[in-house]
């Protein structure tokens, strides 16, 4: 359903993407996994033009792409089908949790405030936020502002749902109840794909793991012949150093 | 030394000129608000040449003494008016402009450079993650700016432009070097008449006081009222 080829960009001087292939199945959950840097999130941000490659193109489902002559109708065509789940959560600071979930369906959507309001309340039950509906993000925690974060991307009811190291920026003890929910929703059959450093995680949820180096894929395959019978020693050793971490 | 006998009297004659002082601040605050949120996102944005001429303007009126601009205006703009109208074909006095005009002319100009800052200010502390997940969510610019940005802005901005407020009731002052009457012109006209300068100023310091206790005080209950939403 998604399939991006020869995806390229560059920073400056510094070259993030090198030419990345990746394709996904429909129900796939795939994570991806790579040292700092190797430009996993830059990646995922390419998929709905919040980083904007210098060439490469995208196939999703009908909607085609070549990055050279990206066109708004083809971008925002992408963005009404895809949702994503930020490191700093981004909600916005200025709504409650329940206007952060209702918004977009209202605005974008174009959808009544008591159908939004409708799908919000059974989204935030989904998390376990339906409590705090009401409070701000300032009155929040990392962990319950992420998962107001996935209960807004859910809410949009997308095809493909891009979690980008939805655990990073959170304290330790926060990052059970988020990943529980991330579980949770790879479990239900959507789509996803997922940037991130919790190893173990990724195994458990993921039918798919792509190893991300030096702005290519290294590695691609099932998590049985990644984590178990790595095929390179760059893999071999990013994981060994992953795991030993953990 | 300090004659209380003539406080009312002139406390009721300086406090004639309390609401067109007001009105010209307000109309000064808003004009100058305005054009300063022009400016601030022209700079945001980046957009080529008028970036540069925006830059170069607040150079000028942030460097210029406020007085001297007013001098200026009073001198200047009529002519200038005048030549233009005439170009266009348009017979005009242009000297008949009143001169609280051209103080707020002068004013909202030299204040739009500072109010322009304070709004650029503003923008930047806005986090740019959350204009990510807007646009990731498929809302257009303008659905980002009036949803997201415009209300997390301005509570941002209300205390810097209180200030301005309290800046553009001082300026108008320098309103007496070209005759315009308002609390400090008032104090020195009443004072002239009975001698009693000391007890004049005294009062218009007191109003002065008020009105920048009143002023804070609103500026400060909105923006609590607003910053509790975000």
């Amino acid at each position: 359903m998604l399939e991006l080829k020869d995806i390229k960009l560059s920073y400056g001087s510094a070259q993030i993407l090198n030419g990345v292939n990746l394709s996904v199945k429909r129900g796939d959950v795939v994570s991806i996994i790579g040292p700092s840097g190797t430009g996993k999130t830059t990646l995922l941000k390419c998929i709905n033009y919040l980083a904007r490659p210098a060439s490469g193109t995208i196939a999703f489902d009908q909607i085609r792409m070549d990055y050279q002559r990206a066109d708004k109708a083809a971008v925002q065509a992408i963005r009404l089908r895809t949702a994503m789940v930020f490191q700093q959560f981004n909600v916005f600071k200025n709504m409650t949790v329940i206007q952060n979930v209702m918004d977009p369906l209202v605005v974008v959507q174009r959808k009544s405030r008591e159908e939004a309001h409708a799908i919000a309340l059974q989204e935030l039950e989904r998390v376990g936020l339906s409590d705090k509906r009401e409070h701000y993000p300032s009155q929040l925690s990392g962990g319950q502002l992420q998962r107001t974060g996935i209960a807004r991307a859910l809410a949009v009811r997308p095809d493909v749902i891009l979690f980008d190291e939805p655990t990073s920026s959170l304290d330790p003890e926060l990052v059970g109840e988020v990943l529980k929910v991330i579980k949770d929703v790879t479990s239900s059959g959507i789509t996803s794909l997922l940037v991130t450093h919790e190893m173990q995680f990724a195994k458990n949820i993921s039918n798919r793991i792509v190893f991300m180096d030096r702005g290519v894929v290294a590695a691609d395959g099932s998590p049985t012949e990644i984590f178990d019978t790595p095929s390179s020693p760059r893999l071999a050793q990013f994981l060994s150093s992953e795991l030993a971490f953990q | 030394m300090f004659e209380t006998d003539v406080l009312l009297q002139d406390l009721r004659e300086i406090l004639g000129a309390v609401p067109v002082t007001l009105a010209m601040a307000l109309a000064i605050f808003v004009f100058s608000t305005i054009i300063g949120s022009l400016f601030a996102f022209i700079e945001y944005r980046r957009v080529p040449v008028l970036r540069e001429l925006v830059i170069a303007y607040k150079v000028a009126f942030k460097g210029v003494p406020m007085v001297i601009v007013i001098f200026l205006a009073y001198f200047g703009l009529p002519p200038a008016l005048q030549f233009l109208l005439s170009l266009v074909g348009i017979d005009f006095n242009a000297h008949l402009t009143p001169n609280w005009v051209i103080l707020v002319i002068a004013i909202t100009g030299c204040i739009a450079a500072f109010q322009s800052e304070i709004i650029k200010g503003a923008l930047n502390s806005f986090d740019t993650g959350q204009a990510d997940a807007a646009h990731s969510l498929g809302y257009t610019s303008s659905q980002l700016f009036r949803r997201v940005m415009f209300p997390q802005v301005v509570v941002a901005a209300i205390p810097d432009l209180t200030t301005s407020m309290m800046v553009i009731m001082k300026a108008l002052s320098l309103g007496f070097a070209i005759e315009v009457v308002e609390i400090f012109a008032q104090s020195q006209l009443t004072a002239a008449l009975n001698f009693y300068y000391l007890e004049a100023f005294v009062i218009a310091v007191v109003i002065y006081m008020v009105i920048a206790y009143i002023v804070t005080q609103i500026a400060d209950r909105t923006e609590r009222a607003l910053r509790i939403r975000s």
